[in-house]
C-alpha cells in the first residue's frame, strides 16, 4: 500500500515535470511575447523601452534558458511575480482558489445529493414515466451550451424577477454571510444543472446494473427482506463506480469552471488560468495550471484508494 | 465519460463473428425500433441535416444571399421573406442557421472520426500487443483525462504557427484556421474511445478463430482488420455518436472564448455567441441557435443511448 | 375598516420595501467596467480602465476638460510663453530647450493628510528617467532633463527640445511613500515588484485625488471613498464602486436588474451598438449620452501589394466604401465619417483637405481607368487576367468589426472588388500581423490619440516597424513621406497655435490626397447613466471624465 502510494506520487511529479516544460513551450510558440502584449494597449511604447523591460523580465534569453531558470526558482520555493497582477504568483492564486472552491463545493455537493435522489428514482423503473422524465433532464443538462444557460438564468433571475443579483461575489463592506449565499446562488444553479445531468446517468447506470445482479434478483424473487433492504443493499454496490467518478470530478473542480464564472463574474481558477494565458503571463499560467493537474492526479489516486476501501475484491499491486 | 464505457465494452464482445451477422443487426434494428426516443431522435437528427443541406436550394428558390448585408433591413422580424427575420447586419437569419449547421454538423463529424481513428488505433495497440505497449499507451490515456484540457486547447488554439515554421500565407489562411479547430476538438475526445476499444480488443483477441488466425501466421494488422476490428464496432458506434454531440457544445465553449469557427462563415457556435452580446434587446437571435445546439445534442445523445440499449444483448426489454 | 387599514399598512410597507434600496443607493454609485487594472500605479503598463480608475483618485497636473482646452488640475496657472512660465533657452551643446515653472496648488494633500510638493514632483521625474524601474509608461516625464526645486509648490523643468506639449504633465507619486521602496529596489525591475500601488493599494498616502481607494480585490471590484483631506469639491459620494463583468450581455443584464447604476463609454464597457439597442428598449428608463472622442477607427491598406500601389485602386477603394451609410445605420450617424486622422473637434482640423463621398459610378470609372475590367463573375480582372482580389483582415471576435466588415465586403462587391476576409485574434493581428506588416491587403482597427498628440507614431519614416528597431513604432502603413516627416518634427515644436494650425493643416492635406488609409469614421463614447446623476461630464478623450468625478452627485 505505502509503495503504491510513493510510486504514484513520483509517476506525479514525472506527469508536473513534463508538463510544465511542455506549457513552457507551448506558451512560448503564442505570438509576441510579454512585452509585446503590454505594447498592444500602448502603441506610443518606444523601442528603446521594450528592449529595457525585456531585458528587466529576461526575455531577451532563449526560451529554455528561462525555463530552465524558472524552474530553479521554483523547485526553490519561489513561485514567482505574476507579471499582470504585480503581485507574487501564490497572492493571486490564493484568493482564486478559495472563490472556485466556494462555487464548486456548494455546486458538487449539490449535483451529488441531487444526482443520487434522481438517478435511484429513475433506476427502480426504466423505462417508467419517472426514467422517463429524469432521462430528459439528465439529457438537457448534458446538452445545453452552459453559456446559454447562464445567459436565460440571468435574463430570468436577475433581470426578469429581480430575485437575486445577476452576478459578482458580494459588495465589499458587507461581506455578510447571506450576501454570499445570494450572489452565488445563480452560478451555483448553472453548475448544478449542468453537472446532475451527467452525473445522473452514472448512478442510474450504475444502479440498473447492480439492481440486475444475482443476489438481489434472488433476494427480490424470493420475497425475503424488505424493499428497503435490498435498496439499501444494492445502492451500497452501486456507489462503487459512482464514488469512483466522483473522486476524479473532485480533481478537475479545482481548474475552476472558466464559462460560468465568465458569466458570473467570478474571479476563480478559470478564469485567472485563462487571463493569464491570454495575457502571456507565464508564471500565474503554469502555476495555475500545474496546480490544476496536481488536484486531478491526486483525485485519481484518491479515487483509486477509495476503490480498494469500497470492495475488498480488489488490491492493489 | 469515463465509466460509460465499461457496460459498452463488455456489451461488445457478445458478438459472434460469423454469417448470422445480418441478423444480429435486424435484431438490433428491431430493438431500436422499440425504443420511442431513438427513432424519434434519428428522425429530429435526419431532418436537422436536411434543414442543413437545403440551404443552396432554400437561397435559389427564394432569390436571397445569406451573406448579403443591408443595412435597411436590420434585426427586421419574422416575414415572408424573412422567415426567421435579419440579424445585425440585415442576413437572413434562415439561411445563415442553415450554413452555420452544416459547419457544426461538420465540425462535429470531422473531429469525431479523427479523434475516433486515433482512438479505436491506439486502443487496438494497446488491447492487441499488450504488456509495456499496453502500459505506455494506457498512462498516456490517463495522463490525458488528467489534464486540465480548456486552458490547454486555448493555449493550443493561440500558438503561432509561423513560429513552427509555417509560411505566413499558409498559417493565417481560412482552411488552415477551420482544420486547426477540428485537431485541437479530436485532441480532447480520443481517450474515451480508446478505452473501450481496448477493453472490447482484450476481451475478443483470446477467442478461438483469432488464435487460429494467429496460429496460421496471419499478419496482426490483418487479424487487427478482419477479426477485431468488426467485433468491437458495436460500442465505437456507441461512443462516436455521443462524442458527436459532446463535439458539437465544445464547439461553441470556443466559439464563446473566441477560438471557434471565424466569422463571417457562420456556425451555431458563432452565432450564439455574437447573439449573446444583444441578448437582452434582440433575443431571437440567441435563441434559434442555441435551441438548434441543444435540440441536436439532446437527439444525438438520446440515439446514443437507444443504440446501446439496443445492441446490449443483457437488456431484454 | 381594520382589513383595510392593514390592506393599507401592507401597501405603505411595500412601497418603502421598493424604496428602500433605492433610497440607500443614492450616497453610492456603482459603475459596471468590462475590464480591470492590472495594478493602480500610474507608470507601468498603460491601460484605458487604469486611466479610468486612477482619474477618481490621483490628479494630474494638467489635463485637457470636455471641451478639449488643456487646464491645470494640481497646479495654480497652466505654465505658459506668453505669461512667462515657459521660455525658450539655449542649451550648452548649441541647440534650443525649455524652461518650464510649474506651480503646485498649495492646499493639495494626499490622503493620509501630507501636503503634495515639488519633492513628490521630483521624485516621479527621478524614478521615471530609471530604466530599472521597470516602466512602460514614463514618456511624459522623460521629456524633462532637470528638475530644479524653488520652493515646496513651485518647480523648474529644463525640456532638452522645445516641444509644444511643454504645458501637459502626468499624475505625481508620493515621495514620502514611494520614496523608501523605491531606494529599496536593488535589481532592475525591483521596485515595480514592491511598489505600494501594487502590494498595498488601499495605502490613503498613494492618492491626491477627490476619492482614495478603500478596497481593492483584484479581479472583481475597486471601492473608492472620499479623500479626507481633499480641499476642492467636495465630493458627491459616500462610496463609489468600480465592479468588473467582464461579458458584456452579463454587464447589460447587471444594469437593468439595478445591479450595477452605470457603465461609463470610456471603452471599458459596452459598445455604441449595444448601448443604441438598450435606448430603443429602454428609452426612459436611463441617461444616454454620446460624446464624440478620439478613437479613429480606420484601414490601413498594404503599399506592398502591387494592387493597392495604384492610387486610383485606392481612391476606387474609399469612393465605393458608403462610409456614410454605415455610420447612419449602424449608429445612428453618431459616429462621424474621418476624412483624415484628426478629428474635427480638434483644435489642429482643417476641412481643406479632399473628401470622397459615396460615388460608385466615379469609383468605377476609376477602376476602368486603371485597365481593370469586370469579368463573368463580377469581379474586375486587368490585362493580364489577374482579379482585383484583396484580403481583409481584422481583430476575430469583435462583433461590431465584423459588421463593418461584411458591410463594407458587399460595397466593394457592387465596385467589382473582391475582399476576402481574413481575421485573427487581436493578439495575433497586433502581436505579428501589423507589427510585421505581414498583412495582405486591408486590415481595419482603431487607435486612440491624445488631444494634441503628434502623428509621430504612426506617420513618420522613423516609426515604420523593422527587425532592426526590434518591431518598434506603429506606422504600420509603411509611410514614407519626406514632407510629412518635416512638418512632424516642425509641428512638435510649433508653440505658435496658428503656426502648427498651418502645419497640420498640411499634414491632413498630403495624408487625404496620397490616401495611405482609408479614414472610417470616429468613434463615440456611449454612456448610460442613471437619471439622478447630476454632473457627468465626459470628455471624449483619454483624460477621462472620472478626473472630474468630484462633481459627480445624485439629484435630491
Amino acid at each position: 500500500m505505502a509503495s503504491f502510494i510513493t510510486r504514484r506520487l513520483l509517476q506525479t511529479f514525472v506527469v508536473l515535470l513534463v508538463m510544465s516544460f511542455v506549457i513552457y513551450g507551448l506558451m512560448g510558440l503564442m505570438p509576441g511575447d510579454p512585452v509585446d502584449v503590454m505594447a498592444a494597449s500602448q502603441p506610443g511604447m518606444t523601442p528603446e523601452v521594450m528592449a529595457n523591460l525585456r531585458a528587466i523580465y529576461g526575455l531577451d534569453q532563449p526560451l529554455m534558458v528561462r525555463y530552465a531558470r524558472w524552474l530553479m526558482a521554483v523547485m526553490s520555493g519561489d513561485f514567482g511575480f505574476s507579471r499582470t497582477h504585480a503581485r507574487p504568483v501564490l497572492e493571486v492564486l490564493t484568493p482564486a482558489l478559495l472563490q472556485t472552491c466556494k462555487l464548486m463545493l456548494a455546486s458538487f455537493t449539490l449535483s451529488v445529493i441531487l444526482s443520487l435522489i434522481l438517478g435511484v428514482s429513475s433506476a427502480l423503473k426504466p423505462g417508467g414515466w419517472v426514467d422517463g422524465f429524469v432521462s430528459l433532464f439528465a439529457f438537457a443538462g448534458i446538452s445545453v451550451p452552459i453559456f446559454w444557460l447562464a445567459l436565460v438564468l440571468i435574463l430570468t433571475f436577475a433581470v426578469g424577477l429581480q430575485w437575486l443579483p445577476a452576478s459578482g461575489m458580494g459588495q465589499v463592506g458587507d461581506f455578510g454571510f447571506w450576501d454570499q449565499v445570494r450572489h452565488l446562488t445563480l452560478p451555483v444553479l448553472a453548475l448544478t444543472l449542468a453537472n446532475t445531468g451527467q452525473f445522473t446517468r452514472y448512478v442510474r447506470a450504475a444502479m440498473i446494473e447492480t439492481l440486475q445482479m444475482d443476489f438481489v434478483r434472488t433476494a427480490r424473487a424470493k420475497g425475503s427482506g424488505s424493499r428497503r433492504v435490498i435498496f439499501v443493499h444494492a445502492l451500497r454496490n452501486a456507489m462503487v463506480p459512482f464514488v469512483t467518478i466522483m473522486a476524479l470530478s473532485f480533481g478537475s473542480l479545482f481548474s475552476g469552471a472558466l464559462v460560468t464564472e465568465t458569466m458570473f463574474a467570478q474571479m476563480g481558477m478559470g478564469k485567472m488560468i485563462y487571463d493569464s494565458i491570454l495575457s502571456n503571463d507565464f508564471n500565474l499560467a503554469l502555476i495555475g495550471l500545474l496546480f490544476a493537474t496536481f488536484t486531478t492526479l491526486m483525485a485519481n489516486l484518491l479515487a483509486d484508494l477509495a476503490y480498494v476501501a469500497l470492495d475488498p475484491r480488489i488490491r492493489l499491486e | 465519460m469515463t465509466t460509460l464505457d465499461k457496460p459498452m465494452a463488455q456489451g461488445g464482445h457478445a458478438q459472434p463473428n460469423s454469417a448470422d451477422t445480418q441478423s444480429i443487426w435486424a435484431l438490433r434494428w428491431r430493438r431500436f425500433r422499440g425504443h420511442r426516443t431513438g427513432v424519434a431522435s434519428l428522425v429530429v437528427l435526419a431532418l436537422l441535416i436536411v434543414f442543413c443541406l437545403m440551404a443552396g436550394p432554400l437561397e435559389a428558390w427564394r432569390g436571397i444571399d445569406a451573406t448579403q448585408t443591408d443595412l435597411f433591413k436590420r434585426y427586421l422580424p419574422i416575414s415572408a421573406e424573412h422567415w426567421l427575420g435579419t440579424d445585425d447586419a440585415g442576413r437572413d437569419v434562415l439561411a445563415r442557421l442553415m450554413y452555420g449547421g452544416q459547419v457544426s454538423l461538420l465540425v462535429g463529424l470531422l473531429a469525431t472520426i479523427i479523434g475516433g481513428v486515433f482512438g479505436v488505433s491506439l486502443g487496438l495497440l494497446a488491447g492487441y500487443y499488450g504488456g509495456r505497449l499496453d502500459n505506455a499507451l494506457m498512462r498516456l490515456t490517463d495522463g490525458m483525462i488528467a489534464l486540465p484540457l480548456l486552458p490547454l486547447l486555448i493555449v493550443l488554439g493561440a500558438v503561432d504557427l509561423t513560429k513552427l515554421g509555417f509560411s505566413t500565407e499558409a498559417a493565417h489562411s481560412q482552411s488552415v484556421a477551420f482544420w486547426r479547430i477540428i485537431l485541437i476538438i479530436a485532441l480532447v475526445d480520443w481517450t474515451a474511445i480508446a478505452r473501450i476499444v481496448r477493453a472490447a480488443t482484450l476481451s475478443v483477441k483470446e477467442r478461438d478463430y483469432v488464435s487460429a488466425a494467429r496460429g496460421s501466421g496471419a499478419n496482426a494488422l490483418y487479424i487487427m482488420a478482419r477479426h477485431i476490428l468488426p467485433n468491437t464496432i458495436t460500442p465505437i458506434i456507441v461512443a462516436f455518436t455521443l462524442t458527436v454531440g459532446r463535439v458539437i457544445l465544445f464547439e461553441s465553449v470556443l466559439s464563446f472564448l473566441g477560438f471557434g469557427i471565424v466569422p463571417p462563415t457562420p456556425s451555431w457556435g458563432n452565432m450564439l455567441n455574437n447573439a449573446q452580446e444583444l441578448v437582452t434587446t434582440a433575443p431571437a437571435l440567441a435563441i434559434y441557435p442555441g435551441l438548434l445546439i441543444f435540440v441536436t445534442v439532446i437527439a444525438v445523445n438520446f440515439l446514443g443511448d437507444a443504440m446501446q440499449h439496443a445492441f446490449d444483448p443483457r437488456s431484454e426489454k | 375598516m381594520i382589513f383595510r387599514t392593514t390592506l393599507a399598512a401592507l401597501g405603505v410597507a411595500g412601497l418603502m420595501m421598493t424604496a428602500a434600496p433605492a433610497q440607500a443607493a443614492k450616497d453610492q454609485l456603482t459603475i459596471g467596467v468590462a475590464q480591470f487594472p492590472s495594478t493602480l500605479h500610474p507608470n507601468i503598463d498603460a491601460e484605458v480602465i487604469k486611466s479610468y480608475t486612477l482619474g477618481f483618485v490621483i490628479r494630474n497636473i494638467t489635463a485637457f476638460d470636455k471641451d478639449w482646452k488643456n487646464t491645470c488640475l494640481s497646479c495654480t496657472e497652466l505654465p505658459s510663453v506668453k505669461n512667462g512660465t515657459a521660455k525658450i533657452i539655449d542649451l550648452p551643446n548649441g541647440g534650443k530647450g525649455m524652461e518650464v515653472t510649474i506651480k503646485l496648488k498649495p492646499d493639495l494633500k494626499w490622503a493620509d493628510g501630507k501636503p503634495v510638493t515639488t519633492k513628490d514632483l521630483e521624485f516621479t521625474w527621478r524614478i521615471a528617467r530609471d530604466p530599472k524601474t521597470g516602466f512602460s509608461n514614463s514618456q511624459p516625464w522623460t521629456r524633462a532633463v532637470k528638475v530644479d526645486i524653488v520652493d515646496a509648490t513651485t518647480a523648474v523643468l529644463t525640456l532638452d527640445k522645445v516641444l509644444s506639449s511643454y504645458n501637459e504633465w502626468d499624475q505625481i507619486l508620493p515621495e514620502h511613500i514611494e520614496g523608501p521602496v523605491y531606494e529599496k529596489a536593488k535589481e532592475a525591475g525591483d521596485y515595480v515588484k514592491q511598489t505600494t500601488y501594487a502590494r498595498n493599494p488601499t495605502t490613503p498616502g498613494l492618492y491626491n485625488g477627490p476619492y482614495m481607494v478603500t478596497g481593492y480585490t483584484s479581479g472583481s471590484q475597486v471601492v473608492l471613498e472620499p479623500n479626507p483631506y481633499w480641499a476642492g469639491t467636495k465630493p458627491g459620494f459616500k462610496r463609489i464602486i468600480l465592479k468588473l463583468i467582464e461579458n458584456t450581455a452579463a454587464l447589460q443584464a447587471n444594469l437593468l436588474s439595478g445591479d450595477v447604476d452605470m457603465i461609463g463609454g470610456e471603452g471599458v464597457g459596452l459598445s455604441i451598438d449595444q448601448v443604441l439597442e438598450l435606448r430603443k428598449q429602454h428609452p426612459d428608463r436611463f441617461e444616454y449620452l454620446f460624446k464624440p472622442s478620439l478613437n479613429y477607427e480606420h484601414i490601413d491598406l498594404q503599399n506592398g501589394n502591387p494592387l493597392l500601389k495604384d492610387l486610383r485602386v485606392r481612391q476606387a477603394l474609399i469612393y465605393s466604401a458608403d462610409r456614410k451609410t454605415l455610420t447612419d445605420r449602424l449608429f445612428q450617424g453618431l459616429q462621424p465619417v474621418a476624412d483624415t486622422w484628426v478629428n474635427p473637434l480638434s483644435a489642429n482640423f482643417t476641412k481643406d483637405t479632399l473628401h470622397y463621398p459615396f460615388d460608385l459610378a466615379k469609383a468605377k470609372a476609376l477602376l476602368a481607368e486603371a485597365g481593370w475590367k469586370p469579368g463573368p463573375d463580377g469581379i474586375c480582372r486587368d490585362a493580364a487576367g489577374t482579379r482585383l482580389s484583396l484580403e481583409f483582415g481584422t481583430t476575430a471576435g469583435n462583433r461590431l468589426r465584423e459588421l463593418q466588415q461584411a458591410v463594407l465586403q458587399n460595397n466593394w462587391k457592387a465596385a467589382c472588388i473582391e475582399v476576402r476576409i481574413k481575421n485573427e485574434p487581436a493578439r495575433t493581428f497586433f502581436g505579428e500581423t501589423m507589427k510585421k506588416r505581414t498583412y495582405g491587403g486591408l486590415a481595419m482597427y482603431a487607435w486612440s490619440s491624445s488631444v494634441t498628440e503628434s502623428p509621430r507614431r504612426t506617420l513618420a519614416s522613423d516609426n515604420i516597424p523593422t527587425e532592426a528597431n526590434g518591431w518598434g513604432g506603429a506606422n504600420y502603413i509603411n509611410f514614407s513621406n519626406s514632407r510629412m516627416d518635416e512638418l512632424i518634427t516642425k509641428a512638435e515644436s510649433a508653440l505658435d497655435p496658428e503656426e502648427a494650425k498651418a502645419l497640420w493643416a498640411e499634414m491632413e492635406q498630403i495624408y487625404a490626397k496620397e490616401l495611405p488609409v482609408i479614414p472610417l469614421f470616429f468613434r463615440s463614447e456611449a454612456h448610460v447613466y442613471p437619471k439622478w446623476l447630476k454632473g457627468y461630464e465626459p470628455t471624449g478623450h483619454g483624460h477621462y471624465g472620472s478626473m472630474f468625478s468630484e462633481n459627480w452627485r445624485a439629484a435630491e
